[in-house]
């Protein structure tokens, strides 16, 4: 610790990049609704408008989640760098230094990355299963 | 209550006995209460308007939903509990902390995201079934308030064969059945059959069932559509086929000629009435469609959207006090009609076979 000499700027930076894990943790949720609307919107529009190209609806549905899944596993994986659980052992963080709340930002996003992931599978789900539009 | 309030004026120490004796008093009646209402909510589960005594494809696919959803309920409703159990009685010393958190991340996460997206499949994966296109048959039936407009469409016909208030269905066979509504939403219920499907005013919705079983059921409006919803039922009859083919020739056919006198003096009755400004009798200048077609009225198995039987006292019941009977009905009550009057008319109609 002696020997760590802090650069001018550290701390602005530091703060900067909290800034922007804070945003970071809201982005895997975010995809998941940006991919819940568009499921929904374009099912309910191909039905009523034109119910024969379901299976391009289909396909593109599919397209579409493996895209969301896609982001949402590299935000998640940037996440749990972010946490270092494996490094430092610490499930918890419980401490309000700036190292904590740094990797407790990266342990919430990473449990936001999970659900978020779930979400966008379980919304594809019916895409899968039924052919038709009724 | 009013017992509990006068121990609590008595002194503390005498309080405690009457209360003990009252719950040896009380609870070998409570435990029968419940194993009588235990059996009577068993005798729910059979009958001809039961989920769980399917007679259909699709009732018997949403019994095994229903089963799964059940035991599996009960199952993680046990494992929960024995697992509380465990931890605050057996053993509540602390869980290590590996332990702990293999519970969290195993039962809290895992367990549930795999079992939530099993059942989400397995749903899904029965929903297109429900669904599938019929085998020639198909019936349009329309909500009207409060009973049912039904007309048959064998395949290739250019002409519905029209009846209200009843439905029958060839065993063995899956039948189209496009839902449609007058004026208010209703839903489209035979619980022995198959699952429920809501009518709408203007949009056609579908439904097809699959019958296994011959026998009798009953359907019900599902949907509260108005004072006389509860009032709004129906048969339903699932018939060998050949059976099928010969009521629905016969149901085709115009009605036949009163063969009595009393027939009759009745048809007489319903013409001078004006009964036939609302309802058809198909073969006579009846030919209203505010009402039921009567045709065959007199081979239905109930009267009044399954309200009332079909005796010739119910034809009677039903002329005389509609309003009565069902509440709100558009069909004015003939109570002006003597006696005599009405049984002749009784007769016509229930010799509409």
């Amino acid at each position: 610790m002696a020997e760590h000499q802090p650069a001018p700027d550290e701390e602005r930076r530091e703060f900067r990049e909290e800034r922007e894990s804070l945003w970071r943790i809201t982005l895997a949720p975010a995809t998941w609704a940006v991919h819940f609307v568009i499921c929904y919107a374009a099912a309910a529009v191909v039905c009523a408008k034109a119910p024969d190209s379901i299976g391009t609806l289909r396909l593109g549905i599919g397209a579409l989640t493996l895209l969301a899944l896609g982001l949402i596993g590299w935000l998640g994986w940037r996440a749990w760098v972010q946490w270092d659980v494996r490094t430092t052992g610490d499930y918890r963080n419980p401490l309000g230094e700036a190292e904590d709340r740094h990797q407790f930002l990266g342990h919430a996003a990473v449990l936001l990355s999970v659900i978020s992931a779930l979400g966008v599978l379980y919304v594809a789900l019916p895409a899968l299963f039924i052919r038709s539009c009724g | 209550m009013e017992r509990r309030a006068a121990h609590a004026r008595t002194p503390v120490g005498r309080s405690m006995e009457p209360t003990e004796r009252d719950r040896d008093r009380v609870l070998p009646g409570a435990r029968a209460g419940s194993v009588l209402l235990g059996l009577s909510m068993l005798a729910a589960c059979e009958g001809r308007q039961s989920v769980l005594a399917p007679a259909g494809a699709d009732a018997r696919v949403l019994g095994d939903l229903f089963m799964v959803m059940l035991v599996g309920a009960v199952v993680l409703w046990l494992s929960v509990n024995g697992l509380f159990f465990y931890v605050t009685r057996i053993n509540p010393a602390a869980l290590s902390k590996r332990f702990a958190n293999g519970l969290i991340v195993g039962g809290g996460l895992l367990l549930p995201s795999v079992v939530l997206a099993g059942l989400l499949g397995y749903g899904l994966s029965i929903m297109p079934d429900q669904r599938a296109p019929g085998d020639g048959l198909t019936l349009r039936v329309r909500g009207e308030q409060w009973w049912w407009r039904v007309e048959y469409w064998p395949e290739g016909a250019d002409a519905p064969i029209v009846s209200a208030n009843e439905i029958r269905l060839p065993v063995g066979q899956r039948a189209d059945i496009l839902l449609d509504s007058a004026r208010v939403i209703h839903s489209f219920w035979i619980p022995a059959l198959g699952g429920k499907m809501d009518m709408f005013p203007g949009r056609e919705t579908r439904l097809s069932l699959h019958p296994e079983k011959p026998g009798r059921y009953r359907g019900q409006c599902a949907e509260f559509c108005g004072t006389s919803h509860a009032l709004m039922a129906f048969e339903a009859v699932a018939m060998p086929p050949e059976a099928f083919d010969a009521w629905l020739r016969q149901q085709e056919a115009p009605a036949a000629a009163p063969a009595t006198a009393q027939g009759q003096r009745g048809a007489r009755i319903f013409a001078r009435e004006g009964c036939g400004a609302c309802h058809t009798v198909r073969g006579t200048k009846a030919r209203g469609l505010v009402g039921p077609d009567l045709t065959h009225v007199g081979s239905r198995l109930s009267l009044g959207a399954g309200t009332l039987g079909t005796t010739l006292a119910d034809y009677e019941t039903w002329i005389a006090h509609t309003g009565t009977v069902k509440p709100e009905v558009e069909m004015p009550a003939y109570d002006h009609l003597d006696p005599a009057d009405r049984a002749d008319l009784a007769h016509y109609l229930k010799a509409l076979e």
